[in-house]
């Protein structure tokens, strides 16, 4: 399912980044790589605030959709 | 020999902070990603080294850029050639740092990682194995506190020492056996064509398919086949596409080093930092939170504490203390009547005015610059993302108008962060709508001579100008040059720290002292020039000075264009030229009404500027002044910034322009407006109001024509 899905604080496996070649790339530098964990610390109307290698990441709703987990 | 060391690492990890104790600069520090967004130079302070160059790059997560000022960065990094590398990597966070690490020990340069924060990994309890690192990764590795200066010289002297013995960074780590293999014949195509040194950074960005690399590298067609083939045979091996198998490759070696350099002592799930992210970010409380915080930091500054010291040295100051004594001065030594005049009403009344208001702009500085540092800024970015991408605006849009709040000119420049070029002309366009500290000075001076001080009067210049740049954003965005939808958001948050009282004091007193220092220079000139302009004319076909300024030729001159803003209800000559002043610096609004309402007479008659102001505008007129003036065409530093970053003539016509238009709209509306409902009648003005009110709903209501289109395109776009 979509990232954005995700509840608060359950610890995800990352399964695919998608979006354009640009934008997952600057999101795997930062991190979100298939077979990395992830959290939801916090939501607000759909954007998240995640922990992604112990760093705090915040992403809206649509990059969020494109982050299986 | 010269040598230049660049420092590199991850956006937010204390870059700034390392060259500032390295070479004893003072450059700008804070806590949200990318404050650097140039590079800079200093000399090393050193007694060994003499001739050594570090250069503060902007951070980067990777070598593949992704907003403007990470292309700074790269290319200097890649095309510079600086003689050695301090890779500095935030020990709280090594593995996503390491990302970057492991990209630049390709690029065969003297590298020395210096693992900063150690201070916080021993508070936390955590253990890194400095030696074991150095092992894994082939390079020296120092831990140091930037903040607290431990470790520092050593990590510089290391990296003079490679420098000087000019040894090649060697990269430990192998990509598994089907990669290298497809390396080795990408690097064999290459081979002549390269810099050896570079060798193997390009042979991988090359089985990226990296564009900016290819472009560069302008292969022919046939050795490009040849490359492809070796790629996509290596593709099909592995079952994806090239670069996610690189990625994927540097983060599984990532771990590994990991494993064996890192002991954390607890898992801790929820840090004090995401504590307080519940509380400021939650889904209900953010935006009050925020309002209220924007709030106070204006009502303070310019109502309560800013306004006591304000009142002392405008009244006392500036009022009772410094003409007299000037003018005691002047007249003993038995200066002219003339010099007296341009002495006392010129430069004491217009420079006086606007350093009266220094006080109320140390404390908007101080907030800004605790705002800053503690972390809150990253924070409004991201509550403010889901409200601005409604309007057009992504949430990074929000930084430059934060920081627009203290100068615009830093404003505009923290639009570079802004990955999408669309968006980020249109944040440079609304950027110098928010009240940047010189217009502090007029929004104070009308707060407190016509409105006698009311609390709501300075937030509500603030909150204004959210509104105009909502409302840009709702409008631009439906015309063919800005549609789209703005780029998704994604941007690091800093975890929270307590402001550190150096930062925010330098941070203030620096912003503070640019503006003293224009009162000084520009501000002086401008006051001399409005003084002699206003105090010559011609009466009776001869040049002389005049008794009335009202026969001088700055009456004259403003008396041609005050019918402008006669609709909007400050149709006389003072006002209009005071507004024009405002592009020289926006202080000098206040400067300029300082000369020509006589601020240094106070002390001889007893009346005071507020006074005489007051007797020139209403309350409506004073507000719609205001307006015009906090939103219309920026000064000449600002529109300069704005030429520089739009890189465009035509688009710096076209923001200024925009800005000027809309401020003389609002301020008509608001003043015809007003005046009817106060029943003071229906005039033309009214007409043109009212139809001015419904062109600008009609155009904030009108469905985007694109719209349909565009939620067709939209799930591609992302």
């Amino acid at each position: 399912m979509p990232l954005s899905m995700a509840k608060e604080g359950e610890v995800r496996l990352i399964r695919k980044v998608g979006g354009k070649p640009e934008v997952k790339q600057f999101l795997e530098s930062l991190g979100f790589v298939v077979g990395g964990t992830v959290t939801v610390i916090n939501e607000i109307a759909g954007n998240l605030i995640v922990n992604i290698k112990n760093s705090r990441v915040a992403i809206s709703r649509e990059m969020a959709g494109k982050i299986l987990v | 020999m010269p040598i230049k060391i660049a420092l590199a690492g991850n956006p937010n990890s204390g870059k700034t902070t390392l060259f500032n104790a390295l070479t004893g600069s003072n450059q700008y520090v804070g806590n949200w990603p990318g404050v650097t967004i140039e590079k800079k130079e200093g000399k090393l302070r050193s007694d060994t080294y003499r001739d050594v160059t570090i250069v503060d790059l902007p951070g980067i997560y990777s070598l593949s850029p992704y907003t403007l000022e990470e292309v700074v960065a790269r290319d200097y990094l890649t095309g510079e050639n600086p003689d050695a590398i301090i890779n500095i990597v935030d020990g709280s966070n090594m593995e996503r740092n390491l990302y970057l690490t492991t990209q630049l020990a390709e690029l065969g340069i003297p590298m020395v990682i210096a693992v900063n924060m150690m201070d916080v990994v021993e508070k936390n309890g955590d253990k890194i194995n400095l030696d074991k690192l150095s092992e894994k990764l082939g390079c020296p590795v120092v831990g140091i506190s930037a903040l607290k200066r431990s470790g520092i010289a050593d990590a510089a002297e290391k990296a003079v020492e490679l420098a000087q013995n000019k040894v090649p960074m060697v990269p430990r780590h192998r990509f598994s056996e089907n990669i290298e293999q497809a390396l080795a014949g990408i690097e064999e195509l290459l081979h002549g064509k390269v810099d050896e040194k570079q060798m193997r950074w390009t042979a991988i960005k090359v089985f990226e398919r990296d564009i900016k690399v290819m472009e560069r590298m302008a292969f022919d067609d046939a050795l490009k086949s040849r490359i492809e083939d070796i790629v996509s045979q290596c593709e099909n091996e592995l079952d994806d596409d090239s670069e996610s198998i690189i990625t994927n490759e540097r983060y599984l070696y990532i771990a590994s080093i990991i494993k064996d350099c890192y002991k954390r002592k607890s898992n801790v799930k929820m840090t004090t930092s995401d504590k307080i992210d519940r509380v400021l970010t939650n889904r209900w409380l953010a935006l009050p939170i925020f309002a209220l915080v924007m709030f106070c930091v204006y009502f303070i500054s310019v109502t309560t504490v800013g306004t006591w010291v304000t009142d002392w040295t405008n009244d006392v100051l500036f009022g009772e203390i410094i003409p007299p004594a000037v003018e005691g001065f002047l007249s003993s030594i038995g200066t002219a009547d003339w010099l007296q005049s341009l002495i006392l009403d010129g430069i004491v009344g217009g420079v006086g005015a606007v350093l009266g208001f220094v006080p109320q702009m140390l404390v908007l500085f101080l907030f800004l610059a605790i705002l800053e540092d503690c972390g809150y800024m990253a924070r409004v970015a991201f509550i403010m993302d889901r409200i601005f991408r409604k309007f057009g605006l992504s949430g990074k849009s929000f930084i430059p108008i934060l920081i627009g709040s203290g100068c615009g000119v830093p404003g505009i420049m923290a639009s570079r962060t802004i990955e999408n070029e669309r968006d980020r002309r249109m944040t440079i366009t609304v950027t110098t709508f928010i009240p940047c500290g010189a217009k502090l000075p007029i929004i104070a001076l009308i707060s407190g001579a016509l409105f006698g001080g009311a609390w709501w009067v300075a937030p509500s210049a603030y909150f204004a100008g959210i509104i105009a740049i909502i409302c840009s954003g709702i409008i631009l965005k439906k015309t063919k040059l800005f549609s789209g939808d703005p780029a998704p958001f994604v941007m690091e948050l800093p975890p929270y720290h307590r402001p550190l009282a150096g930062n925010v004091l330098r941070s203030m007193w620096e912003r503070a002292w640019s503006f003293i220092r224009k009162a000084g220079t520009v501000i002086l000139l401008c006051t001399i020039v409005i003084w002699f302009a206003s105090n010559f004319g011609i009466v009776d076909g001869q040049f002389t000075m005049v008794e009335d300024l009202d026969d001088g030729f700055l009456a004259k001159l403003g008396s041609i264009i005050a019918p402008i803003f006669a609709p909007l209800g400050w149709g006389f000559w003072e006002a209009a030229v005071a507004s024009l002043t405002g592009l020289v610096a926006k202080e000098s609004v206040v400067g300029t009404l300082g000369v020509l309402y006589g601020f240094a007479e106070v002390a001889e008659d007893g009346q005071e500027i507020w006074g005489l102001l007051a007797a020139s505008f209403t309350a409506l007129s004073a507000y719609s002044f205001l307006l015009f003036n906090l939103l219309c065409a920026p000064c000449f530093a600002a529109i300069g910034a704005i030429r520089r970053e739009m890189n465009s003539g035509k688009w710096t016509i076209f923001a200024v322009g925009y800005q000027t238009l809309f401020a003389y709209v609002v301020a008509l509306s608001v003043y015809q407006l007003g005046s009817l409902f106060a029943g003071n009648g229906f005039s033309a003005g009214t007409v043109v109001a009212i139809l001015a009110v419904a062109f600008f709903l009609y155009l904030l209501l009108k469905p985007s024509n694109e719209r349909k289109l565009k939620a067709a395109t939209v799930s591609a776009n992302i």
